[in-house]
């Protein structure tokens, strides 16, 4: 096997054992400590294994293991690999590393839709209401900055993200006109959503972000091939057959779904989608047929992890997923940043 | 001879802006076309237009007897292949991958490259000299290799008529020869090559054939010797020019001839090296 092909396999390998550590850990750590050997023979007992088929587990750790951290640990695992999915699209269709998912008013549509919802007191009727408010918000947003930047049946990228970033201010300014006019209550609550968190997540959200993340990602992964022709820029693209409004089209789509789904089921959440594929750009190379799967797994990590750290961190406070993610991925960026200074360019 | 291209009444530019007006030309297969003209005389358009990268604004340009607008996109880079001037290529894609490209046109949406293409690319990349080059990131090599890697590129497009837009621009004197060599050899193995060339005297040397671009559009066509002529290049280029056979190397030599400097560019050169007065540091 060739060292190249060799150190890739690696690499699967140890992200493969890092979705499982992390798992792990998340589903052990917190107020309520669970250990190891008990999670590992309640996973074994519910698919029927012999694996510690004789242990008994008191029924209150069963019920915050199936109940809280499960779902929890998988909600995160989702909008962290929709986030690293969607940000090394959106990197690839701007041709720049310093885009992310919120560059096309994503999240800043999806705060409208959830500030609505808030204010509305359509929170109380489901619990459904408010992902779904916060998801339409945000494809809406998405529509709204695409057809501005469209011309002549084309989609320049420096329209789209100065349109990205008009529609974003307009939408920060409805946000911010809809609170003025909240009660304290709800106030409260919308500060809650914006600051992205995983606690609360219950299986619910896990059913709505299971399929527009999973068809999403696997679209995502289906088109990379296109993606590296796209990403080399209009013309290049154009000269070899694709036809690039097309793809442009469907791709910033479906990043924008993938990540929407992401935030309406756990609040904006920032950093993911930034850091995580230009991490994993050094590890794979830029071939997004290499850099998506490892951005994903590496997104759905790095947010599990976050979580994690968040609730152990400062005893008897739980440190928000959101905030977590700044916190640790803000360094971890400007590290990269330094570290690559005489490689880190466009051109 | 097969006409591999030809071209009718083509006017071309961009939206209001037209830029050249009614060129016409045949391209036979074999051909190696070099396009000269001063800045901004259209030869850049011309071979985008011709690409079908811009739409024609009058005309008709037609590949082995078919209207060019009637190709799908698909067909279009299997018939012919583009090299931009600069090619800006973002992130840290090594040369392979970047070669790899050329085989878009044969894949459909669903598939991955075969060995086939692998076959292909490592082919190209060995003619160009580059295949040790494989796994570098392009923005670490130098302009030649990374030039001859684009050439390869182009070349793993398979198509019989390519379109390079100053292929040999920023590369040290044998590099340049080289992309030339390179050219020549395509060209007498049965592809086609239209190229904007600024030396004249590579042009003179290599092309079969020679367009000179003027203000509006096609000021000469024929034999590079036919075209070079101090008269036709004065008029494209808006300056007195020279166009003379080096005796010992039998090739031409082609410069400008213009009258010396008046006074006032004294003045000027005096206030920008600081020795006046004027130019605020005295003595």
């Amino acid at each position: 096997m060739k060292p190249k092909n060799l150190s890739l396999l690696l690499l699967w390998c140890a992200m493969l054992a890092a979705i499982l550590l992390t798992t792990l850990f998340s589903l052990s750590v917190g107020e309520y400590e669970i250990p190891f050997s008990h999670i590992l023979a309640a996973i074994s007992q519910a698919l029927g294994l012999p694996f510690g088929a004789a242990q008994v587990l008191p029924p209150e750790e069963m019920a915050v293991l199936w109940h809280i951290r499960l779902p929890r640990t998988l909600v995160g695992l989702l909008v962290g690999a929709s986030l690293g999915a969607s940000g090394a699209v959106m990197q690839g269709i701007f041709s720049n590393p310093l885009a992310d998912p919120g560059i096309i008013g994503v999240s800043s549509g999806a705060a409208v839709g959830a500030v609505a919802a808030i204010a509305g007191g359509f929170t109380a009727v489901s619990l459904y209401t408010l992902p779904l408010c916060a998801f339409l918000g945000a494809l809406l947003s998405v529509g709204i900055t695409v057809a501005l930047s469209m011309r002549h049946g084309r989609i320049p990228v420096m329209t789209l993200l100065l349109s990205g970033v008009v529609v974003g201010m307009l939408l920060a300014a409805v946000t911010a006109a809809i609170l003025t006019v909240v009660n304290e209550q709800k106030l409260q609550q919308y500060l809650f959503w914006t600051i992205g968190g995983l606690d609360y997540r219950r299986w619910e959200h896990v059913q709505l972000g299971l399929v527009p993340i999973g068809a999403g990602i696997l679209f995502l992964l289906f088109m990379a091939r296109q993606l590296n022709v796209l990403v080399l820029g209009e013309v290049e693209a154009r000269a070899v057959g694709m036809p690039v409004t097309t793809y442009r089209f469907l791709l910033l789509l479906a990043a924008a779904m993938t990540t929407a789904a992401g935030v309406s089921i756990s609040g904006n959440i920032g950093f993911v989608g930034l850091v995580v594929p230009h991490a994993m750009r050094f590890l794979t190379g830029p071939d997004h047929r290499r850099l998506l799967p490892a951005s994903v797994a590496a997104g759905g990590i790095f947010l599990v992890f976050c979580d994690t750290l968040g609730r152990v961190i400062v005893p008897g406070v739980e440190v928000r997923v959101g905030i977590m993610t700044a916190f640790i991925g803000t360094p971890y960026f400007l590290y990269l940043l330094r570290r690559s200074r005489n490689t880190f360019t466009i051109d | 001879m097969d006409k591999i291209l030809e071209v009718e009444g083509l006017s071309a530019g961009y939206g209001e802006k037209t830029i050249l007006q009614q060129v016409s030309f045949t391209a036979d297969t074999g051909e190696m076309i070099g396009i000269i003209g001063a800045n901004g005389s259209g030869k850049s358009t011309l071979l985008k237009t011709l690409r079908g990268l811009l739409p024609p604004l009058q005309g008709h340009i037609l590949y082995s007897g078919r209207d060019a607008g009637q190709l799908t996109a698909g067909e279009f880079s299997r018939r012919a292949a583009y090299l931009q001037q600069q090619t800006m290529v973002p992130f840290g894609y090594t040369a392979r991958e970047i070669v790899m490209t050329g085989r878009y046109p044969y894949l459909s949406w669903w598939q991955q490259e075969g060995s086939g293409d692998e076959a292909v690319v490592r082919a190209c990349m060995e003619y160009a000299g580059v295949a040790e080059l494989a796994d570098q990131p392009l923005h670490t090599l130098s302009g030649g290799q990374r030039q001859r890697v684009l050439l390869a590129k182009v070349l793993a497009q398979q198509t019989p008529l390519l379109f390079l837009d100053e292929p040999a621009a920023g590369l040290d004197i044998f590099y340049q020869e080289e992309i030339f060599r390179f050219c020549r050899e395509l060209c007498q193995a049965g592809k086609t090559v239209l190229m904007v060339v600024h030396e004249l005297s590579l042009a003179a040397r290599f092309c079969s054939r020679l367009l000179l671009m003027g203000e509006h559009g096609l000021l000469a066509d024929g034999q590079p010797r036919q075209v070079l002529r101090p008269e036709a290049l004065s008029r494209a280029y808006g300056v007195a020019m020279e166009a003379v056979e080096n005796p010992l190397t039998n090739h031409m030599d082609i410069f400008t001839s213009l009258p010396a400097r008046d006074e006032r560019h004294r003045e000027w050169l005096q206030i920008l090296l600081g020795r006046t007065a004027e130019g605020g540091e005295a003595s």
